[in-house]
């Protein structure tokens, strides 16, 4: 991993843990579920680096990234943190129009300008 | 929404879906769900939707459907995963509903769940937090068992600790215990809890492999009895390059005898999300963004199709002769399994999202 640098803390975790010798204890993506413990790369990169094995369209595996909250950094979490995002939004493929972007609340930090 | 309210939008579905005709010989029908809160029963035969019916209080969560042994009830996980809702495929009736939330205690499903061979229980891994004033406890994850017969307000009989990360539970065909799938394959006594053995899938510890990888949220298990999965892993060793070689292989978990193997067929070169077996057993089918036919008794790809987009979830006709994919967007294609030719394509009603939605097979 020498090429790369880690960008948020969970890198930093994984680089320290190979700095420890303790590669082997970490475990990317095997058989889990949930926001809290997915870190795999899957909507910017497939698995060889392409995108041609991404899902086809970006529309078809939306809902089925939502739901679970796989990935909470690109897709809206509606299990914890964005409940309503899809709300009366039924159809992917014909509402994606209609689903907005989401940013953390950020009004108690940043004070609207 | 409350009781009433469910059985009166249940009522109304009644009336507005076409109820099963009742056939003399056994039909394969197919059952699936989309967004915001319908479930729909297929006739693949006639290419058309036969049911179309209300989930009550789904609140734009439908996912994993597990149907009991006589296919007459479809158990639904839904409601952000905190609810399981059984409908009766015939009437739209609920019949069953367990809410596993608590006062204080907030409960999840994540997506594992099973039917006992004898139609009388539901097992449910749960993922518990308990709310407190200023602090929320991350509890032990449980199985929970409730009675299919306990009706709208079920709670569990028995509940016994789980392990973290289980993504499936599958019942054993003998009725005595289940199996839980996650880093390892876990039996446990149905009855008691008991932990009766544990197989590694993550420490699966065969010769060149490295751990492998698996994502298994679809309880598919018929026509055969046999649990199939794909899992990625990489290949090392002499003559391979350090970073190894990325190989697919087939998880068969037979339900009957609790036999486990492992087959590698191909160099990755195609993601596969879910599998199916067929009822010989010499072919199995994966889906993803492309449909792939594997020779089981060769153990190599015999048939690779692009598909018209990503479905997530696979099946196959009792006869063995129709391959089905479904899961993500809002239709279900019906190919050829000998030819992997498309034959047919059913868009669901409103066009809703399957999205996670199990595409399952029943038999009346």
């Amino acid at each position: 991993m020498s090429g790369l640098k880690s960008i948020n803390q969970r890198a930093d975790l994984l680089l320290e843990a190979e700095e420890a010798g303790h590669l082997e204890e970490v475990s990317a993506m095997e058989t889990v579920a949930g926001c809290a413990t997915t870190f795999d790369p899957g909507w910017e990169v497939d698995p060889f680096s392409g995108v041609a094995s991404l899902c086809q369209p970006m529309e078809a595996d939306l809902y089925g990234c939502s739901d679970p909250c796989w990935w909470p950094a690109q897709v809206p979490d509606t299990m914890n943190t964005y409940p309503s995002w899809q709300e009366q939004k039924p159809s992917a493929q014909d509402d994606w129009r209609e689903l907005d972007a989401v940013f953390p609340n950020t009004n108690a930090v940043f004070p609207k300008k | 929404m409350n009781f009433p309210t469910a059985v009166l939008v249940a009522g109304a579905w009644l009336v507005c879906g076409t109820v099963m005709p009742r056939a003399a010989a056994a039909h394969d029908y197919l059952v699936t769900v989309t967004k915001p809160d319908r479930l729909f029963v297929i006739d693949p035969a006639k290419e058309r939707v036969v049911s179309e019916f209300h989930i009550p209080g789904a609140q734009d969560y439908v996912s994993i459907i597990v149907p009991s042994p006589d296919g007459r009830i479809a158990y639904v996980l839904i409601n952000k995963a905190e609810s399981i809702a059984g409908i009766d495929l015939r009437t739209g009736r609920e019949v069953f509903r367990a809410d596993l939330v608590s006062p204080g205690e907030r409960v999840q499903c994540m997506f594992a769940f099973a039917v006992t061979p004898d139609g009388k229980e539901l097992v449910v891994y749960e993922y518990a937090t308990r709310l407190g004033i200023d602090s929320y406890t991350v509890l032990q994850p449980r199985f929970a068992v409730f009675s299919t017969a306990a009706g709208l307000h079920a709670t569990p009989l028995r509940q016994f600790s789980a392990p973290r990360r289980i993504e499936m539970v599958l019942a054993k065909q003998d009725g005595r215990s289940f199996y839980a799938l996650g880093f390892n394959l876990y039996e446990y006594d149905l009855g008691s809890g008991h932990l009766i053995g544990t197989r590694g899938i993550l420490n699966w510890n065969r010769p060149h492999h490295s751990s492998p990888d698996m994502l298994a949220f679809w309880p598919v298990t018929e026509p055969t009895g046999i649990f199939v999965s794909p899992l990625y892993s990489t290949l090392s060793g002499p003559g391979r390059p350090q970073a190894g070689v990325p190989e697919t292989s087939l998880m068969l978990l037979d339900l009957h005898t609790g036999q486990l193997q492992y087959h590698d067929f191909e160099t990755t070169s195609a993601p596969i999300f879910s599998a199916v077996l067929s009822p010989d057993r010499h072919w199995a089918f994966g889906a993803y963004t492309a449909l792939t036919k594997v020779d089981t008794h060769r153990w190599d790809v015999a048939g690779r199709i692009n598909l018209a987009h990503t479905y997530y979830s696979v099946d196959i006709s009792s006869d063995g002769k129709d391959v089905y994919v479904g899961g993500a967007m809002c239709d279900v294609a019906i190919y050829d399994s000998g030819t992997l030719q498309k034959r047919g394509d059913v868009r669901l009603p409103g066009c809703g999202d399957q999205a996670l939605a199990t595409l399952q097979v029943i038999r009346r």
